[in-house]
């Protein structure tokens, strides 16, 4: 079944397109001991995995040292993840890495406790010590990835907020072996170079324990507690606790929320001292208001205003009664008048010299006693007769009846 | 800078003016006094938030 010779670089070749074509070497994650670690000055990183009785060499490029989340030492138990590469000039074969695991889980966890619990009883997490977060910050640092979701998301929120504050955005690696060193160095820096700071803004997005590792470690937890300036932690997501939530002057649940409670809106401040402005010069025209209503009550002009028109009030009603009085007085005469003229009609129908003017005289005796009855007179009788004109003395001749 | 860290300062007198000016049995002599702080403190924060000249810089190492 042997075919023909081959060379090696041929056999080198197939063997790779072999290993690289095959779906489980494609994707291992293999447990081992790290040993013969060499970092090279190119940032990339070699060494062997090995157990008792085999190793196998590991390759693991610049490009995904900062993902692991811890350091690497010679001698540690890690689980590596990544694909089987074959180097074909030296044929042999290695681990690509993409990412790889302290194979010690739980003491990561145990760590976690231990620490917490140290700088507990220092008092590193007491409400004594924590500072209060300024209302109105002018100057904001922002400790974290310059390339990671946490600045992007803080940045976004704070310039929807707030147009004023400035920010500082101090890039620190936020994982990796390195992570922790850069993130206090770079609290203590802006403490000691950055006076004009007034709160520093320090995590970064989700991600694994291990991931958030640097959050957790004792620097960084100093760092944080030695600043002047009072820093908000923003680490993972809302369920994430780390020990730097633990010592910072306010935990925020996420970058986010962190970017929420370090500025104030300041559309919102600017409303709000408007409407304060508004209502002073309300208040204060309603309070000169009052006054001058009370002063305008005591005013003597105004009090003698008020008697003037009072007089004139009455003079109104004395005029108008006066008015009525004299209708009513005028209507009264009237009145008399019509009466009295109806009753000197009537007298002067009864008048007698009226009726002599119709052509009547009067009888007379001689005592002047009107004869009502003419048989009464006797014969030679002196009478008067009175006419409406001239009078005259006569002697009756003969009376009787009819 | 000293002037601007006043801001928070600034504005809890502005709202003690105002609060003061609402009081009630205050004399006038006192209401206009508060108003006219009242005013200056108005200024001093409208001017700090005229101020939206935000400046976003990144550190290079």
């Amino acid at each position: 079944m042997a075919l023909k010779p081959v060379k090696v670089s041929q056999l080198n070749s197939y063997i790779k397109r072999i290993l690289q074509t095959d779906p489980i070497l494609g994707n291992v994650s293999v447990i081992g001991e790290i040993s013969n670690l060499k970092f090279h000055s190119s940032g990339h990183v070699y060494f062997s995995l090995k157990d008792e009785t085999s190793k196998v060499s590991c390759f693991l490029p610049a490009s995904n040292v900062g993902r692991i989340g811890f350091q690497l030492k010679e001698g540690i138990e890690v689980t590596a993840h990544g694909y089987i590469y074959l180097y074909e000039r030296g044929g042999s074969y290695s681990i690509n890495i993409r990412d790889m695991e302290s194979a010690g889980q739980g003491d990561l966890a145990a760590a976690f406790e231990k620490l917490k619990a140290k700088l507990m009883n220092e008092g590193l997490f007491d409400q004594a010590h924590k500072k209060p977060i300024p209302t109105f910050p002018y100057k904001v640092a922002v400790v974290t990835s310059s390339t990671g979701a946490a600045v992007r998301d803080i940045l976004k929120i704070i310039k929807q907020k707030n147009d004023i504050v400035d920010v500082l955005v101090y890039p620190v690696l936020v994982q990796g072996p390195d992570a922790a060193g850069e993130i206090a160095a770079a609290i203590d820096d802006i403490n000691r170079s950055y006076d004009d700071v007034d709160v520093i803004i320090t995590g970064r997005g989700g991600g694994s324990t291990e991931e958030l590792w640097a959050f957790n470690e004792e620097i960084v937890a100093r760092s944080i507690f030695a600043s002047e300036i009072p820093v908000i932690s923003a680490v993972g997501h809302e369920t994430d606790f780390t020990i730097a939530d633990f010592v910072a002057d306010m935990r925020a649940e996420t970058p986010t929320a962190a970017a929420e409670k370090a500025v104030p809106d300041t559309e919102m401040l600017r409303e709000y001292v408007r409407t304060i402005h508004s209502e002073m010069k309300r208040d204060l025209r309603m309070l000169v208001e009052v006054r001058r209503k009370h002063l305008e009550a005591l005013d003597p002009s105004a009090f003698g205003r008020d008697i003037r028109s009072r007089i004139a009030m009455e003079h109104l009603r004395a005029d108008n009664m006066m008015d009525d009085m004299t209708v009513t007085i005028k209507a009264l005469l009237n009145e008399k008048h019509h009466k009295l003229s109806v009753l000197k009609e009537t007298l002067d129908g009864a008048d007698p010299k009226a009726i002599l003017k119709r052509g009547y005289s009067v009888v007379t005796d001689e005592d002047g006693v009107i004869i009502k009855d003419a048989s009464r007179l006797t014969e030679d009788q002196l009478i008067n007769v009175e006419s409406a004109v001239g009078q005259a003395k006569a002697r009756v001749v003969s009376s009787g009846k009819e | 800078m000293s002037v601007k860290k006043n801001f928070e300062e600034v504005l809890k007198n502005l709202e003690e003016a105002s609060a003061k000016l609402k009081s009630e049995n205050i004399p006038l002599e006192d209401a206009i006094k508060s108003y006219e702080e009242g005013i200056k403190l108005y200024n001093e924060c409208s001017e700090i938030l005229k101020n939206a000249d935000q400046k976003i810089e990144t550190l290079t190492k």
